[in-house]
């Protein structure tokens, strides 16, 4: 139902301000019921409820300019081979009048309205529901199911029941003699995808569309066959209700709807959704990324990463990132344990401060090396955003810099890591962070001298407990895993 | 209880309909101004009521606009009232004068052209009303009407050089230049010379390959009523040269018609009215709608009147078969109940041989094996259906003079567009159809009648037997009003006393609404209070229930908890003392709340539920569980 919906999104793409904040997605994610985030012409796309959508360059600054005809609400986009599939939901009844709604699939060999290849098929109608029945037939979410290449696609809103139809990957069509399956009830905006096994639906519960009061949050069953059926954490059945909580408000944001999953590397997931209302931006409805985290075999919304003072600690042994510098001793007047006079007022020993070694380590660059912590300053540190350096789905680039210092860590040439002692800002000075689905994180530096382009292959890696360098990500191994522990 | 806000108030504000010919079927309509905007068909027009002033029944009246669209033609859109009496600044708050309106759109606005009687004087002007968007319209009438400009049927013409003309009735048929900003016209109104003798109202102008068209509603004979006719011009203003008819005068003595042309989607289409929903007072019009073609030399054939009308109709909904597209054998058509008009019509078969068709329905499905006949016989009937040159026979039995929806199985009905006939076999007795569907599977029947006494829970305890209230109508636009104070309140203020338990069919009366007890068994572990309200032609948003029933222990059972589900916000009450109340913005989830342990005691406990709703699918679901969460089933249920 639903031209709400498009006055709403029209009304957010007009809008032109821009306000940015640090660990919201940049420039004017402004969008309602975003599609999955996808990939064309080295630019990623959403589309949303109306006609546009966002583009972005990097995955971190979004803007508008995306292109899909059809009004209506709530696409949702897959790539299969070299084309991709938008499929959406026209709402028949329209302005609200009705639940008449109606799926439609279109192929575009470019999401890019700049590519020569550019231009929509006519769309098709795989599905639609006659208004008096118990569902509405819009709000899609595809999958295509990794272990058989079938392509399913669930649908409906709040209006009865979650449908389940098959599609034709190789035309879009609806196949042949497929009757539709109700397998949710009681919410909207669903989606598919498969994992180790399973099947997870994940659908909107809430209400959507009252700003900062929206109640949208998202929840997931899941299923050993993809006709489920769905059933939650406790056993309940999708069909019943049931559902785990995937993400609800978070901080400054609130109302998370239309769950998008996207697999950047083995182990490394994020989720896009639309928040209702950024506190930051007035409220508006935008984009929002968060790292897709795996627990227990259920999905759970990972945090944006903060910026502060870490420890940074090594999956591999627990040891943590230092500076190669000497180990400075901190004084301590001591008794032996068995004479402490037990009338003698505590005392508390005050932190080995930077000032107090900082005189011994030499100046250039220093190396790094992993170490048992101690709570020392050459143990600590500060990781701040860079927010004109540009970012990747889910944050900004970081300077990684020892606290209270300029000292930032940097790659070299020769593949291994050491510390500069400015930051001037280059590109090897620059570092991805990416909460990993175990809650690990993997750190990557955004480029190596002489090698070309951005770096999306190596990170920061445990060659031996004590030996950072840079290797080649591999999520089996924990040498490729780090742990941020808050030294604040 | 999705879309809150604007979505919440748009779906209170508009209603959807579904029709043939007449397309609005929930008011009368008349006068109709089709305009296409931003690919949407929009519908101005005007509302005839009967007068709530004397005199009664004599004369046209009209207090108001509503607006319809449609991107379609069957299905319709009721957006509400636009624009009504009392809000024009210069117009008569009691004149009932809100006539033939147009709309047009410029430079991203829409200019709402209507007559009205004005405040001092007589007769009638013609004002303006603007609004940014139809969407969410929200039409602001100038303080004065047009200057210049007395009478009624106002028409804007819009060319294609980007000049606009008023058109008018007023002693005839008048046109004047408009100014850019479409408030005023300028230099003096002309009369539309040399056209035949007659009365003629309403003109209706566009321009089409360069040609400029004058339509209008004319009484062409002494004591005649009004055809629709045309004429033809280079220019705008004229001279226009008369061409002939477009439509006939009404073989039911309709003294008025009205229309307006209009091509959407590569098709033009004749908008006009007929009393369809008032055979005895002509002043309660309805607007219909056909097709509408040109010959080649840019003459308009003359379109005859329709039941049928136009678009493709979903099969899987309601086919009202009585607007054919052809009938035979004997077969005929009558109102469904002639107290109620807007019911609308039946199709009889009076015997074997009578036979009716409707063309372009459209089949969606690729699976659909069941026709649903809306029927009523009081023998053993063979209906045959066909679908283009699919066939198959459908034996019905008697519905004992009853209407009832009968569903037959069917092979796999073909996919696509085709025409239906269905045609009577053989029949016992006369047989009477109110219309056919097409769809995968019997639609779900949500309720049945008790069969005995009592009833038990289901395997997992839910209490699917139950006495419910017709909901009572509440001023409910979303749920974001549900705080828990204001539930607190209103489930004290609203609950309904009940000194004995209520008698299937009692009626009681609750603000000033009178509703109606219904003793029900759920076919569902969810009792579909949405479906209730849909069974009954109740109120669906915004509703406040009732529900009651009784359970019978055999002894006591202690340490167990009432756990519930249910959309909205809902109250529960063991033996009259509260024991669950699930506040704000709820859905139906299966255990979402329980009340603290409860016992059950030996004998009869009563159980009651309030559930209130705002725009959600209103249902829940309830039952007992024990310390481990399993479901009690050891009691039954009954309505006394």
């Amino acid at each position: 139902m639903n031209l709400y919906k498009i006055s709403l999104t029209a009304f957010l793409l007009a809008s032109a301000v821009s306000i940015n904040k640090a660990f919201a997605q940049a420039g004017q994610p402004y969008i309602h019921d975003p599609s999955t985030i996808a990939e064309s012409n080295g630019k990623y796309f959403t589309f949303g409820t109306g006609g546009g959508g966002l583009i972005s360059e990097d995955g971190w600054s979004w803007h508008g300019g995306a292109e899909r005809p059809g009004g209506g609400a709530a696409p949702d986009v897959i790539k299969i081979g070299d084309r991709y599939l938008v499929i959406y939901g026209a709402t028949g009844g329209g302005l609200g009048g009705g639940h008449n709604g109606r799926i439609l699939t279109m192929w575009n060999k470019s999401l890019d309205p700049k590519s020569p290849d550019f231009k929509y098929t006519e769309p098709i109608e795989v599905a639609s529901s006659d208004g008096l029945e118990d569902c509405d037939a819009i709000d899609p979410g595809v999958l295509l199911d990794p272990t058989d290449g079938r392509m399913w696609l669930s649908y409906g809103t709040y209006f009865g029941n979650i449908r389940l139809i098959e599609l034709d990957p190789k035309t879009g069509e609806r196949v042949k003699g497929n009757k539709e399956l109700d397998i949710a009830i009681d919410c909207e905006a669903t989606d598919l995808i498969y994992r180790d096994g399973y099947y997870y639906l994940l659908g909107t519960h809430g209400t959507c569309c009252d700003g900062v009061n929206s109640t949208y949050n998202i929840v997931c069953g899941r299923s050993k066959k993809v006709t489920g059926p769905y059933i939650d954490n406790v056993g309940r059945d999708m069909k019943n209700g049931g559902g785990k909580m995937v993400i609800a408000a978070g901080k400054r944001v609130c109302g998370p709807g239309h769950f998008g999953r996207t697999i950047i590397d083995e182990g490394v997931e994020i989720m896009s959704c639309h928040f209702e209302a950024d506190f930051d931006r007035s409220g508006r409805s935008v984009l929002g990324i968060r790292p897709l985290l795996w627990r227990n075999g259920w999905p759970v919304a990972g945090e944006s990463f903060k910026e502060g003072t870490y420890q940074i600690a090594s999956e591999r042994r627990g040891y943590s990132l230092e500076l190669a510098v000497d180990f400075v001793r901190m004084n301590q007047e001591r008794a032996a344990w068995h004479r402490i006079d037990l009338n003698e007022p505590l005392k508390q020993i005050p932190n080995q401060t930077l000032d107090e070694v900082k005189q011994t380590w030499p100046s250039g660059n220093i190396d790094v090396r992993a170490g048992d912590y101690m709570y020392r300053p050459h143990q600590h540190w500060t990781i701040v955003a860079v927010p004109e350096a540009g970012g990747y789905l889910s944050n900004p680039y970081f300077a990684i810099k020892i606290s209270g210092t300029d000292r930032a860590l940097a790659s070299t040439k020769d593949m291994e890591v050491t510390t500069e002692e400015k930051f001037t800002g280059a590109d090897n000075q620059l570092w991805r962070i990416e909460q990993l689905t175990d809650g690990t994180f993997r750190i990557m530096p955004k480029a190596i001298p002489g090698k070309d382009g951005v770096n999306t292959e190596y990170c920061l890696y445990s060659v031996a407990d004590s030996t950072p360098t840079l290797a080649k990500y591999d999520f089996k191994s924990d040498n490729s895993k780090w742990n941020f522990i808050s030294a604040e | 209880m999705k879309k809150i806000l604007i979505p919440v108030l748009a779906v209170l504000a508009s209603t959807a309909v579904r029709a043939q010919n007449p397309i609005i079927t929930n008011q009368f309509t008349a006068d109709p101004t089709a305009r296409v905007f931003n690919g949407r068909l929009y519908l101005f027009p005007s509302h005839d009521i009967i007068s709530p002033v004397e005199p009664k029944k004599k004369w046209f009246s009209m207090a108001d606009y509503h607006m319809f669209s449609s991107t379609d033609l069957t299905e319709w859109t009721d957006h509400g009232i636009i624009l009504s009496q009392e809000q024009v600044p210069w117009g008569k708050p009691d004149g009932y004068s809100m006539w033939a309106p147009d709309c047009v759109e410029k430079d991203g606005k829409y200019y709402f052209f209507f007559p009205d009687a004005p405040k001092e004087g007589r007769g009638f002007n013609i004002g303006v009303a603007i609004a940014n968007n139809l969407f969410w319209p929200k039409f602001e009438p100038q303080q004065k009407p047009i200057e210049g400009v007395m009478g009624i049927d106002p028409c804007v013409l819009q060319t294609s050089k980007g000049e606009s003309y008023l058109f008018w009735g007023g002693g005839g048929l008048v046109v004047a230049k408009m100014s850019d900003d479409l408030l005023s016209i300028e230099g003096k109104p002309q009369r539309i010379a040399n056209l035949p003798e007659g009365f003629k109202e309403g003109p209706f102008a566009f321009e089409r390959n360069g040609k400029f068209y004058l339509t209008y509603p004319w009484v062409r004979e002494k004591d005649g009523t009004e055809c629709l006719a045309y004429a033809m011009s280079d220019n705008p203003m004229g001279p226009y040269e008369y061409k002939g008819l477009i439509m006939k005068e009404s073989k039911t003595g309709c003294w008025t018609n009205h229309h307006s042309i209009v091509e959407f989607n590569n098709q033009w289409y004749l908008f006009y009215h007929h009393n369809d929903y008032s055979p005895s007072f002509d002043k309660n019009r309805s607007v219909c709608v056909d097709s509408l073609f040109f010959n080649a030399d840019g003459t308009i054939q003359e379109v005859i009147p329709t039941l049928r009308g136009v678009g493709v109709s979903d099969a899987r909904k309601p086919v009202q078969i009585d607007r054919y597209s052809e009938i035979g054998g004997g077969a005929s058509i009558d109102y469904l109940d002639k107290k109620n008009l807007f019911l609308g019509w039946k199709t009889l078969f009076p015997s074997a041989g009578a036979w009716v068709r409707y063309n372009k329905v459209n089949m969606k499905s690729s699976c659909a094996k069941n026709v649903c006949l809306r029927m009523k016989s009081s023998g053993k009937a063979v209906f045959t259906l066909s679908l283009g040159g699919f066939k198959t026979d459908l034996a019905v039995e008697s519905t004992g003079d009853k209407w009832e929806d009968v569903n037959i199985e069917t092979r796999t009905l073909p996919e696509g567009i085709s025409d239906m006939t269905l045609t009577l076999k053989s029949a016992d007795a006369p047989v009477e159809v109110d219309w056919v569907s097409l769809t995968n599977d019997p639609r779900p029947v949500y309720f049945k009648k008790p069969a005995e006494a009592k009833s038990t829970p289901d395997a997992d305890g839910f209490i699917r037997r139950w006495s419910i209230l017709e909901p009572e109508k509440m001023d409910i636009r979303s749920n974001v009003v549900f705080t828990d104070s204001y539930l607190k309140e209103t489930f004290a203020k609203h609950i309904v006393p009940m000194k004995k338990l209520p008698a299937d069919k009692q009626t009681t009366v609750v603000s000033g609404q009178k509703l109606m007890w219904h003793h029900l068994e759920s076919n569902s572990y969810n009792n579909k209070l949405f479906r209730f309200s849909t069974m009954l032609g109740k109120p669906e948003y915004g509703v406040f229930f009732n529900v009651v029933t009784v359970i019978n222990c055999a002894e006591d059972i202690d340490n167990v908890r009432l756990a519930v589900g249910s959309n909205g916000a809902s109250q529960w009450l063991l033996n009259n003392s509260e024991i669950l109340t699930l506040t704000g913005d709820r859905r139906m989830v299966k255990d979402d709340g329980t009340s603290k342990r409860v016992s059950l005691k030996k004998g009869a406990n009563i159980l009651r539920g309030m559930i209130i709703n705002g725009p959600g699918m209103s249902d829940f679901c309830v039952r007992f569980i024990d310390e481990s969460g399993n479901p009690i089933t050891n009691f039954t249920i009954s309505n006394k």
